[in-house]
């Protein structure tokens, strides 16, 4: 599978939110009016206008709090259920060339609600128009040799990017270091996405979209796509 | 067995198998759209290396300004080259256009009077003419040619300056020796940068 990917390491976040910020300014998006509700999560959560946040969750593992960070943005799925849900590559579409998933303007004549509620990882937000928007990968920065806003200022080493071969031994790498001191680290869904994160605790516990999870099935995804889906799945091969 | 299925939880253990086959082929030439998201907003600006202002650790930064004629900052980012951080900032150096492109940005000086309680827009020339006024009486007023035991000292204070945090070296030098040259005493400074 080529093109681009991005790795990101929790374990090294430390919430200064510079990605979130960086990703603000290159994208010339505005600041949005906020409230102290208790914790460092600005905005509450991603919009129209913010494709990046870092997640603050505060909780207890083993009698111990933790406070884990989470820079949530689009992980532009390696097989997308939002292109797959528009089936309109005008609206959103693949880059061939780095494999990230465009939002277009078109966006404001699909059916935007079914969009939304077809991602797993509960990312695409609407603008009044109806219009889409999320994380476009920087795709006009990696086109023309940069890397993403977020990526090129981390100041830990918490956000990587590059040839996605690359940063599949970049994560297994990482995680193996990682496992030494901290049992539970593991990467997320890194078979179908392009942005792999690595948590050093449960990822139910930084974000409920951590992970395109189906606990409230009670059975795995594996199971479910043997099982139950063949007739959509037959029927969706034969358009 | 029975299972409560929404949309949301559909698609998602469905998405990854069938999406790849449905999106693919459906024949539209999209080139014009993809080439208009490959623009670099920065392709024509003038860059300039710069210090962010912020704290101490002194991050080198790149500005992309227009070369249109109004010069205004289309990107600020962190500078690859540079020794202190690579190419990175954190939160506040990745903002930093907006503390020049902001709506809210003061562009005229501002003036409340005594026991005003509102600020009206000043011209440049009156207020400093003013502070130039007011710190020369206060300095005339408080000068101390020699002290208690007679030892010549040439200082006032009555005046204080504190900051600012954002000058570089060589501005604070060049504010250090204004100070001096009045009498300051009191010259208070975060050194940063």
């Amino acid at each position: 599978m080529p093109g681009k990917s991005f790795f990101i390491d929790t374990s090294l976040c430390t919430a200064c939110k510079g990605c979130q910020v960086a990703c603000k300014q290159w994208h010339d998006l505005p600041a949005e009016k906020t409230v102290n509700r208790g914790t460092y999560q600005n905005p509450a959560d991603l919009s129209f206008v913010t494709y990046k946040l870092v997640r603050f969750n505060e909780t207890v593992v083993d009698g111990k709090l933790k406070w884990l960070f989470f820079p949530d943005q689009c992980r532009h799925c390696l097989e997308p259920p939002c292109e797959m849900t528009a089936e309109d590559p005008g609206a959103i579409f693949r880059d061939p060339a780095t494999g990230a998933v465009l939002f277009t303007a078109y966006s404001k004549d699909i059916d935007t609600q079914e969009v939304i509620e077809a991602c797993p990882y509960n990312i695409p937000r609407t603008a009044r128009d109806g219009t889409l928007a999320k994380c476009d990968m920087c795709n006009d920065r990696v086109r023309n040799g940069l890397l993403p806003a977020c990526v090129k200022t981390c100041p830990t080493g918490a956000m990587n990017f590059g040839d996605r071969d690359e940063i599949l031994v970049m994560a297994k790498n990482r995680l193996a270091t990682v496992k030494k001191t901290c049992p539970k680290a593991k990467l997320l869904d890194p078979d179908d996405v392009r942005v792999i994160y690595l948590v050093t605790e449960d990822p139910m516990l930084y974000h409920s979209f951590a992970v395109a999870s189906n606990s409230a099935f009670d059975i795995s995804r594996k199971v479910a796509l043997n099982k139950l889906l063949r007739p959509l799945t037959r029927l969706t091969a034969g358009l | 067995m029975h299972m409560k299925v929404t949309r949301r939880k559909f698609i998602q253990i469905s998405g990854a198998a069938a999406a790849g086959l449905a999106a693919t082929g459906l024949g539209f030439d999209l080139s014009p759209v993809r080439a208009h998201a490959q623009m670099l907003k920065t392709k024509y600006a003038k860059e300039t290396t710069t210090i962010c202002p912020y704290c101490a650790v002194g991050c080198g930064a790149i500005v992309h300004t227009s070369k249109k004629g109004d010069g205004r900052v289309i990107n600020i980012e962190g500078d690859p080259d540079h020794v202190i951080n690579r190419g990175s900032l954190c939160s506040k150096g990745a903002g930093l256009s907006g503390l020049i492109e902001n709506e809210n940005r003061l562009l005229e000086p501002m003036y409340r009077a005594p026991y005003a309680n509102e600020w009206k827009q000043v011209s440049w020339g009156w207020a400093l003419t003013e502070i130039a006024k007011r710190v020369k009486a206060t300095r005339d007023a408080s000068f101390e040619r020699k002290n208690a035991k007679a030892q010549v000292v040439n200082r006032t204070t009555a005046i204080a300056s504190v900051g600012s945090s954002a000058m570089d070296n060589e501005e604070c030098w060049t504010y250090q020796a204004l100070m001096r040259a009045l009498g300051l005493v009191y010259v208070e400074h975060q050194a940063r940068i």
